[in-house]
Parts: structure tokens; sequence; C-alpha cells
């Protein structure tokens, strides 16, 4: 398709202000008057809080929060699901801790040493009580309880054995397609806690107003839904509450929700009545947030003709001291698993425990990494025992067009419109030399090299044709200034990826405006329309999805005011784009020269007193197109130290139409990075005995690949499937989380194929690749 | 603890500054003088969000006693180049969408300034190496790499440089 | 949980001495509540996190007459206070000390080495620390003063444990001094991190001297295997006045990982390291052989 804009690499909006370090991002918020706060946090892993003495602090000249002064109020930091699918279980400020580094009291002085002196002179009293840090031993019915009773929705609910939340989902009769399988394979995945790293601490800033209303300015995904929560935390009328929109520093899910710390900063500027900015200390950071780590048993079913037949996955997730979003996790992830193959006959088993750690929550994939790495190393293992080829035998079972697709667990569906799949492995396949693939046998000496496939796909957005168990839709604003220039609000959060230019290029492209004549607009939840989240992939998809939507409202308008100037029927014009004159015009249908630019009818409309041409409007998108991402990873395993090189990785993807090309390019060979950072080096894992976390809060022992372990530019390659996605704007679908998902189970496969061992859990780090070529292949890897 | 005064000349200008000596570097630049481009990532040296120059050379203002560079030249991001006239390696930056959530970004550009001063036509594994200290989460370095190559190129292959 | 690392919290008197003379004044009259501020790069991140205090801080890095790197070919002598990258620059250490170079090339950022010190790295005791093993196969000596006088001390007698040396509260290290390590002679220093620029997981120095086809001297050295950076004797014996061969390397490198105590921690397991000890020596012992003009 011919475009003006959309598909053109075009500078960042944004880009200018951020390599001059001028782009404002939450801790770079100064208001006057501020004060500093700190947050006291807690040394034990579980233990009841018995008396909090601030008084050496307060003489200080501090002023501090703890829990009896805060509103006393159950909530759930993420609020992307409907009220009654919400499990609530978290305080502003507990009277009981659930983990190392929980938040207890807080702080607030005239400088940053001054609170955190007066923070050091809290004296707390605690109960220390057992602690629970294996899943599996919380379980158990001897196993000391994290909670008595939690809420759903409004519901009081009991905490049985630990066990937060669960799902089971049985398709069709797994037991009677497992008996008709000749081949049923098993095996147990585990995949660790991992921090998501993202470069800007947590951060939040609050101002209170003479109004008695709030301005914050945070770390967020959500302006909207962190708006909602204050407002029902503090009982504040929402009118009386802003959050502004900022640039965020990387956020990864880590933001998905209105960050705990938020309220805290609040209760505290309240108290204090005056701003107060809370960041996050590095360290405090760690303490705060994890990537939810699984346990999946899996079983599937094979004929002899490489037919899936049955499937049986039970996943156990140890969510940590808090269900941030447990429940539509688990949910999430019956989807990715039940919407990767056609198991035919299927059951998903998925239980969420507490255990006193670091709550988990959303991170990249949001349960599909995990999922995947189990699934796509199980395809491998599968072809490799009955003799299949594996990109033959994906494709003999993948779930593709026609199909219906879970883009959100069970009940956000939608049927499969556009599929790169068949393209993409056969493009990948002929890119690393598939057919010339040796299995592991034919490999000697000490560096061994080895290919690898996965595939995976992320939802876009969490839209369906009927309202399921999850919030979704967006909002825009857009306005044709007196010049022809054009400013969209937009409330949907760029978390870097570049969703904002996305949404610039949409409305580019629809007005035949040029991209430097469109600009974002600097908003907050007072300027805009409600948009959920930035989640689920659902940037490009939904939040475009909506500005197009109103921008299409906005052509009308144009034209309507147009036809009243020209003397015409709207119907009978059009809008079009003169490079020579670099101006927009409305134009009869096939006579140019009766003509008018849009800056002259929205001028006109001005002075005649028509009116401003502006739309505001929200949209839901009724689809969930599955993105599709495949991933082909070379590997050289060093057999005498275990450390792997990645030789050459060929990253391919179907977004749809790719509005952002460079972009879209950036957020797959990110993903590689992250991808094998989640395969080979992270975890961000416990002291079991102590519930302390190993690294201790530092990212010395919690490392992230460097620029170093990547692959060299010209080995990593890039391909996009020709596809358009009918439901899409311009044909686009997203691609943020897809990215990730394959690359960990690739990197396996690939180990697998250069030295014969197959990992089961991640990371795959060099003591373990060593120990196992001493031991050998066993299921224990 | 007694303040102190030191001389610093900050982004070519001359600064009196009155410090504590637990004062950080990164704190007086940030909160005493507004220059928010140098973040705060790890606090420990290890991520490279504060990089700045010091008498021309990277180093990190998370580890360094303001007190410490009395007498000292320091260029933060805000030095590098401003929104009318940008450095040419800011503008290769942008071009070559090494810029995502941006938070990075200032230190990458300081380290990679720092580098083609001292190696005008680093390869590839030597722009990587210099790079290793400072930590991205978004971009998977390529484009980095790619925007700091570029800007190499250009450099080596202006004319005025050449010897022919 | 109670660090901040955006701010340096702790309070202290910071006295700033632009020669020895005041430095080594200072050390003496604040004895045991001064520290020595170098570089930074360990010691403020110490302080940060809670794991040292003190009532004075003495900065020294900007003392001229410790920043320097002499070599006359035969011995070189560093000033302690010349910075990691000074050292990775220099043309004398990357062309005859290519384990010094070697390691200081594998360690940490540039911006660190830019700050940080050589006499920083040692004094701060970890049994991790980079220089260490190169100094220890170069049998280097250090010079600790203080106004009491100077001392010198095999590098081999300067570490004590983690985090501990045998320098007094009151004393400076104002030297280090590699002496004359004779013709034909080759060393290597090889590491394996978790990612590049890391904390080494193990490290190992190798120097020796070739008469022929036949080790002359020889010494060997790892980190991260003890509670200090240590030399490995037995395995320096075997190679000492043999013939070189493929079999001797591995019999060496063999003995070696034998007579190593490494512990588990976050960084690494036991096993691992014991199993890698023998590969990385095997290594730098050919490396060092090859430079040494060495044939296999």
């Amino acid at each position: 398709m011919d475009f003006q804009v959309i598909g053109k690499v075009l500078p960042r909006k944004d880009g200018i202000a951020k390599v001059c370090g001028k782009e404002p991002f939450a801790s770079d918020i100064v208001v006057p008057h501020m004060l500093y706060a700190v947050t006291l946090r807690s040394e034990h892993a579980h233990a009841e809080i018995l008396k909090i003495d601030t008084s050496e602090a307060e003489s200080m000249g501090a002023v501090c929060i703890t829990p009896t002064e805060v509103p006393d109020f159950t909530y759930n930091e993420r609020t992307v699901s409907i009220p009654e699918k919400t499990y609530c279980d978290r305080k502003v400020l507990p009277r009981r801790v659930r983990h190392v580094g929980e938040a207890i009291a807080a702080v607030a002085a005239e400088t940053e040493e001054l609170a955190f002196r007066a923070m050091q002179a809290i004296k707390v009293e605690y109960n220390v009580l057992p602690s629970v840090l294996d899943p599996e031993e919380a379980m158990k019915p001897e196993a000391e309880s994290l909670y008595d009773e939690i809420l759903l929705g409004k519901q009081q609910l009991k905490v049985k054995h630990n066990v937060a939340c669960e799902r089971n989902i049985v398709i069709g009769d797994p037991e009677a397609g497992f008996a008709a399988a000749d081949y049923i394979v098993e095996r147990d995945y585990d995949l660790p806690r991992i921090y998501h790293h993202q470069m800007e601490t947590k951060t939040v800033v609050c101002q209170p107003e003479a109004n008695g209303g709030i301005t914050v300015w945070t770390t967020t995904q959500t302006i909207h839904n962190v708006r909602q929560l204050l407002g029902q935390i503090f009982e504040l009328p929402l009118s009386k509450i802003n959050v502004k929109k900022l640039s965020i520093g990387g956020s990864f899910g880590s933001s998905i929700q209105m960050n705990s710390m938020i309220p805290i900063c609040v209760a505290l500027a309240l108290k204090a009545r005056c701003p107060v900015k809370l960041v996050s200390s590095r360290e405090d950071d760690i303490h705060d947030h994890v990537k939810f780590p699984a346990r999946i048993k899996l079983k599937v079913g094979v004929t002899k003709d490489a037919k899936i037949v049955a499937a049986d996955m039970r996943v156990l997730v140890d969510i940590g001291a808090h269900q941030i979003n447990s429940y539509p996790l688990l949910g999430c992830m019956s989807g990715w698993y039940a919407s990767l193959y056609k198991w035919q006959d299927f059951r998903f088993d998925g239980t969420a425990v507490y255990t006193n750690k670091v709550p988990g929550c959303a991170m990249q994939g949001y349960g599909n990494p995990e999922v995947n790495f189990a699934v796509e190393s199980h395809m491998d293992v599968i072809a490799n025992e009955c003799g299949f080829d594996p990109i033959e035998f994906r494709l003999k079972n993948y779930v593709g067009i026609g199909d219906e697709f879970w883009g959100q667990g069970p009940t956000v569906k939608s049927i499969i419109k556009s599929c790169g799949v068949e393209e993409m492995l056969a493009v990948g396949a002929e890119k690393i030399g598939w057919s010339e693939r040796q299995s592991s046998q034919a490999k000697t000496g000490r560096y061994r090299k080895g290919v690898g496939i996965a595939r995976g796909f992320h939802t876009s957005g969490t839209g369906g044709p009927k309202p399921g168990e999850v919030i979704d839709y967006s909002s825009a604003t857009i306005k044709i200034n007196e010049d022809g220039t054009v400013d969209v609000l937009s409330p949907v959060m760029d978390l870097g990826g570049g969703t904002g230019e996305a949404t610039v290029k949409v409305v580019a492209e629809l007005l035949k405006v040029p991209y430097d004549k469109v600009e974002l607009a600097i908003v907050d939840t007072r300027t805009t329309g409600y948009d959920v989240n930035t989640h689920a992939t659902r940037g490009v998809y939904c939040g475009c999805g909506a500005a197009l939507h109103v921008a299409k409202q906005v052509k009308t308008k144009l034209l309507e005011f147009a036809s009243r100037i020209l003397e015409e029927n709207p119907d009978d014009l059009d809008l079009s784009y003169e490079p020579e004159e670099k101006k927009t015009i409305i134009h009869v249908k096939r006579f140019k020269q009766k003509q008018i630019s849009i800056g002259e009818v929205a001028k006109l409309a001005q002075i005649y007193s028509w009116g401003t041409i502006a739309v505001s409007d929200s949209y839901r998108q009724r689809n969930c197109p599955p993105c599709f991402v495949a991933h082909f990873i070379e590997v050289e395993v060093d057999t005498w130290t275990g450390i792997v090189k990645v030789p050459r990785a060929i990253l391919l993807a179907d977004s749809g139409t790719p509005i952002n090309p460079d972009m879209l390019e950036g957020q797959l060979i990110g993903s590689l990075s992250r991808g094998l950072g989640y395969a080979a080096y992270e975890s961000t894992e416990n002291d079991l005995e102590t519930g302390k976390l190993l690294c201790g809060g530092f990212i010395t022992d919690n490392k992230i690949p460097t620029s170093c372990e990547m692959p060299l530019m010209d080995n990593i390659e890039v391909y996009f499937a020709h596809t358009y996605e009918p439901t899409g704007p311009f044909g686009a679908k997203g691609i943020g989380e897809a990215a990730l998902n394959s690359v960990a189970a690739a990197y396996a496969n690939a180990i697998y194929n250069a030295i014969g061992i197959r990992f089961y859990h991640t990371p795959i780090t060099p003591e373990r690749i060593l120990q196992a070529l001493e031991g050998g292949a066993s299921v224990e890897n | 603890m007694e303040k102190r005064l030191i001389k610093v000349t900050i982004n070519g200008k001359l600064r009196e500054l009155f410090v504590k000596p637990n004062d950080l570097l990164l704190n007086v630049l940030r909160n005493d003088l507004n220059l928010m481009g140098t973040k705060y990532g790890c606090g420990i040296g290890e991520c490279g969000a504060c990089t700045v120059l010091l008498d021309g050379q990277t180093a990190l203002a998370c580890l360094i006693l303001a007190v410490t560079v009395d007498g000292q030249e320091i260029t933060t991001i805000e030095g590098m180049g401003d929104p009318a006239q940008l450095h040419p390696l800011q503008e290769s930056f942008i071009e070559h969408g090494a810029v995502q959530c941006g938070f990075c970004t200032p230190g990458m550009l300081l380290a990679g300034e720092a580098l083609l001063k001292e190696n005008p036509n680093p390869n590839e594994e030597e722009i990587r190496e210099y790079l290793r200290g400072n930590l991205c989460r978004c971009t998977g370095y390529a484009a980095i790499v790619k925007a700091i190559k570029s800007e190499a190129k250009c450099q080596s292959a202006d004319p005025g440089t050449l010897s022919e | 949980m109670k660090t901040n690392t955006k701010i340096l919290a702790s309070e202290f008197e910071y006295l700033e001495c632009p020669t020895l003379a005041e430095a080594l004044n200072c050390l003496s009259k604040y004895n045991g509540k001064a520290k020595i501020l170098a570089g930074g790069t360990d010691l403020l991140i110490k302080m940060k996190s809670g794991l040292l205090q003190c009532q004075y801080l003495i900065f020294v890095k900007k003392i001229e007459a410790l920043n320097y790197l002499i070599s006359d070919k035969k011995t070189l002598r560093i000033g302690p206070m010349i910075s990691l990258r000074s050292i990775e620059k220099n043309e004398q250490v990357k062309a005859y000390y290519s384990a010094l170079f070697e390691a200081v090339r594998s360690m940490a950022a540039t911006s660190v080495k830019n700050m940080a010190t050589i006499g920083g790295n040692l004094c701060n005791g970890s049994p991790a620390a980079d220089t260490a093993p190169p100094l220890l196969v170069y049998g280097a000596t250090l010079k600790l003063s203080s106004i009491r006088g100077d001392r010198i001390v095999p590098v081999e007698e300067f570490f004590v444990g983690p985090s501990q040396t045998v320098l007094e509260s009151d004393e400076l290290l104002t030297e280090i001094c590699l002496p004359d390590l004779g013709d034909q002679i080759g060393s290597s220093f090889l590491k394996l991190g978790r990612v590049s620029a890391d904390i080494a997981k193990i490290n190992v120095a190798v120097c020796l001297n070739r008469t022929g086809k036949s080790v002359g001297n020889c010494r060997i050295a790892f980190g991260s295997v003890a509670p200090t950076p240590i030399r490995i004797p037995e395995a320096e014996e075997i190679l000492k006045g043999q013939e070189m061969s493929d079999e001797l390397i591995v019999k060496a490198a063999k003995a070696a990982a034998g007579l190593i105590k490494p512990i588990t921690d976050k960084r690494s397991t036991n096993s691992y390291r014991q199993q890698v000890s023998k590969v990385i020596l095997e290594e730098g012992i050919r490396s060092a052989w090859q430079r040494a003009g060495g044939e296999l």
C-alpha cells in the first residue's frame, strides 16, 4: 500500500529533547518548596508491626507517616480488570510486612539526607513470624499463612493454604485425546524471578493544591488508573486529582499498576501540606517488583503423523507477597498456551501462591515468555523424540488464520485475520541455513555451534467482540489549528517504543498532513479521555485505533466546513497533500483546481465564528489480533567453560503494516537483548533462609546484558512479514511484547542443537552448562 | 558539616559553589544547578546513567564527591549541544533510532563523544567495549553502536581531516 | 533496609591533601578515625551501603607525586594514584607487562577506570581485585609509608583477608614496584565474569621466563578462589626447569585446580571455579610461553 507517512523513517518527536537531556522524567520534576521523602522498609520477610516510634524522627524536623496515619483501604494497584475480578490485598502502609523491603513508614524533610537520617531514627518493634519462601511448601497445611482474608471486588474471601487464586480450564476431553496419542511427552520447566531493570527507578511527586486537590507526576503506564485509584484511596473527587503524562525511563511492565509508592507520597504530601518528591533508590526499586516466575508441567500427546491431539499444562506461580495481577495473569497464561498450537483437547490448571517475597508483576509478555519457553522447548523435545522436523511439526499444528485467538485469557477472544507465520518460518529457515543444520552428535571439539528456532506471538490489545474481564478502550482529541497544523491529545503513555510517533503518523496519514505539522500535546488526566493502560501490546493497535477513529471525525468536520466555503456537497470533496506548496488541501474530487487549504478552512471557521475543528472521542477495538514473531538463533558453546556466545540472530516479526519500521526494529533488537538476559544471565532470587534478595538490592550482582553480550550489528537480521491486519489502523498490529516471547526458547533449542543437552530452567548459566556436560543430559537440567 | 567553596567550570562557565563534603556531584548538578540530563540510575557506578565528562574524560557523578572536583572542568549533556545547535553525535542518535525511553541517552552520548575524541575511527568491538559500562534496557545497543559508528565515519570522511 | 545510594548520608570531615607529607600527617593525626579516598569507586559504595564509616576522609588522589608510571625496561615503578585507565593506555605496560595490561583492560567500565586508581584497587583488599594476580606473578613490592617511616612489603604478604590488608591505619601505599623480570619473559592474565567488565568469578595471572625450550622462573596466581588473591607454588614447581610441552601445561593446570579451594557464592559455584581454573590456567601458561618467544 502506498502511504504518505506510515512506514516512513522519521525522527522521534521527543528525540531532540531526549538527546539534549531536556526531556523531563518524573524524577526531574521540581516543585517550589517541595520536601524529599524516603521510605522505611522492612528487614524481615514476615512480621507483625507492633509499634512504630517516630518521635525522634519528628524531633529532627521530619514529617512521618505510619500505617495508622494513612487511609485504611485495601486495594490492588492494577486496575485493568473489571472490579469483580480484582483481588485486593494491599494497604497504603501495612500493619504486617510480608516481604523484605516492603515499605512500612515514610518520612519527608527538607533535604533527602535529613529525611534519610530521620528514617534511620524511626524505631520499629516487630513480632517476627515464620516466613514462607517456597511456593510448594507454602501450599502445605502446616505452612504459615500470609493472609486470612482478602477482597475479591468488594467481597471478602478466605485464603486457604496461601493460594491466592486459581484458574482451571478444560476444553474438550483431554483424557480421550491422550488415549488416542501415539506419543506422550511430559516435562517440567522452571522460569525464574527476574528484575525489570528499567533505567528510571519508580518516582512520584505530589503537590497538594489550594482547592484541596492534588497534582501528581509519576512513573506510570496509565495516568487515568493512577488518578482513579488515588481518588478511591483518599476519597478525593477525581476532578481535583490531576496526573501528568510524562516520559518514563523504561518500564517493561513494572509500572502497569499504580505503584504502591504513589499513595505513600500522596499521604505524606497531604500530611505535610506541601509538595513531596519520592524517588526510589535502585535498592528500593529492586525490592518493589519482579517478573512472575513459573513452574510449568507440560504434557502433550501426538500421533505418528505429527498431529497434536491433547495437552495438559499445570502452572504454579510464586507471586510473592501481593496480588498485583495474578488472576488475569493465569488467564493470560492459559490463553498464550491455548493459542500457540491446536492442542485439540486440553487442560490448563494454574495456581498462584503467596510467598514472603517481592510481589511479582507484569513484565514484557505477561506470562507469555514463561509459557512460550515451556511450549517451544517442548515442541523441540517432541520433534526430537518422535523424529519430526521441528519447523514442519510447528507448521502442521500452529494456530493461524481463521482460528480463534485468546488475546487475554478465556474471556477475550477473536478470530485471526492476518498471519505471517508460514512466511517467517520459511524466510528464517532460509536465512539461517536450516537445511544444513546438523544434529549435536555430529559436533565435536571445544567450541560447538548450534541453531535453534522458536516462534511466538503476543496479543495486540485486549479488545474483543464482547467485553471480557479486561477493560479496553482508548481516547483521543484532535484539533486543527488555524494555520493547518494539528494538535493531538492522547492519554496513551509512550514507554519509549514509539507509540507517540505512531499516533502522529496515523493522524497525519488520514488527514494528509505532513508529519512535522502534527504535534503531541503535553497532557494530563484532565485534558484527555480515558485510556486503560499501555500494556498488552496495545499502544499502536488500540491507541492509534482511537486516534484514527477521531481523525476520521475531524476529517468529516473539515470537509463539512470546507463544503460551506466551497459551496459543494461534502461527499464530493476530498483531502490531499500538495508537496510543492507544502500544504494540505480540500478539493473537489477529480477537480483539484477548486480547492482550499485546511489552514484556511480552520481560519475561516474562526472568522465566521463556526467554531474550532476538533473532536474528542473514545474507541474500543473489537478484536485482539496476534502479532507473530519467530526467532532463529545461533549459539556457540565453549564446552570447556560453559560460556555461550551468540554469533547470529534472525528476528522475524508479523506486526501487520510497520508504522515505525526503525522503531519496530529497535523493539525487536531490544527484546533480543532482554531475551538473552532472561535465557542466560538474569535471576533475582531470594535467600531461602532469610528471604533477603541474593543481590542485596544492588545491580552489581543482578546482571543484565551489556553492549558486549549482543551479536555484532551485521549479524542481527530483522525481517518483517508482509501482512495487513484488516482491523488495525492502516493494517497495523502491535509488536512490543511479542518481540521478546520466543527468544529464550530459541536460545535453549540452539544450545540443545550444539551440545545435545536440554535445559528446562533459565537462566542457562555457564555453571549449569558445565555441570550438565559433566553429568550428561537429564530432565534435571 | 561545613560547606566549602569550590570553583568548577561547568559546560564552559566558571561556577563558584558551596558544597557539603558529602554532597555527590550528581546531586549538585541536578539539585543545585538544575542540570537534569545527568541521571541517577544505580548509585554505585554500575549503569552509566550519571556519566559526565571530567576534564574531558568520562566519569560517574554518583561516585564523585563534589568537593573533590574543585578546579576541574565538567561537561554534562546540556553542554554537549542544545536543541538549536545539536552536536553531530546527537543528530546521529536521532537519525539511527538510538533513542527509545531516553534515560540512558545522555550518558551514552557523552561516552560516545569521549570515545570519538580518543579514537576517531573505532571499530564495532571498540565501540561496544567502550560502552559496556552504560546500560540500556530498551535498545539492545545496536542502534546506539550504529549511531556512533556512523558519526565516526562522517568525521573520518570529512575532507578537512584527510591528508590527501 | 537502610541504604540510599542516591545520596551519601554519612557525615565526615573532609581533608584534602595536595602533598604526601600532609596526607601522612593527617593519617597520623587522625589515626584510626580516618579513611583514605582515592578514586572513590569502591570506597563511596562501601560508605553508601553502610559497610564503612569514618570521621575523617582524606582525599589523596590529587597528590601529583603519587601519580606516575616510570619504566626503564628493567623495572616498573607505579605511583598508586595513577588511574587504571592510564595504566591501560601506557605503551610500556602494553608491550612488556601483558598480564597487568590484560587485567586493567578486563576491568570495569571506562568511566570507572578513569576514576579508579591502582592503589585503591589493591588497598580495597578484594579477593577478586584484578590487579592483584598480575602483581603477584611479577613479584611486585609495595612501599607503605607513614610518618614513622617507610616499609617495603612483598605484594604476597599484603593481603590478609577479604577487605583486609597489612596496611596500618596511619599508613599509605606510596609505590608499587615491579622488579627486573629478566629476559625472555612472558605474562598473561585471564578472567571469567558473568558479563563484560564484571567482577571476576575467577581470574588468573601467569608470568614465566624461557630458557630455550624450558621454563625458567615461573609464577602463577589466582583471584576469587580464596579469601585473598593467592599464588600456587606447587603448580609453579611443576613448570620450573622443565621442557615446555602441552602435557606439562595440562599437568600444572590440573595440579593447580586440585589445590585451590574456592567457595560457592552469588557469583559462581566452587565446582565451576575449580573446573575452569584448569582451562584458564592452561590458556594463561600457553600465552605467557608464546609471549616469552616459546613455541608449542
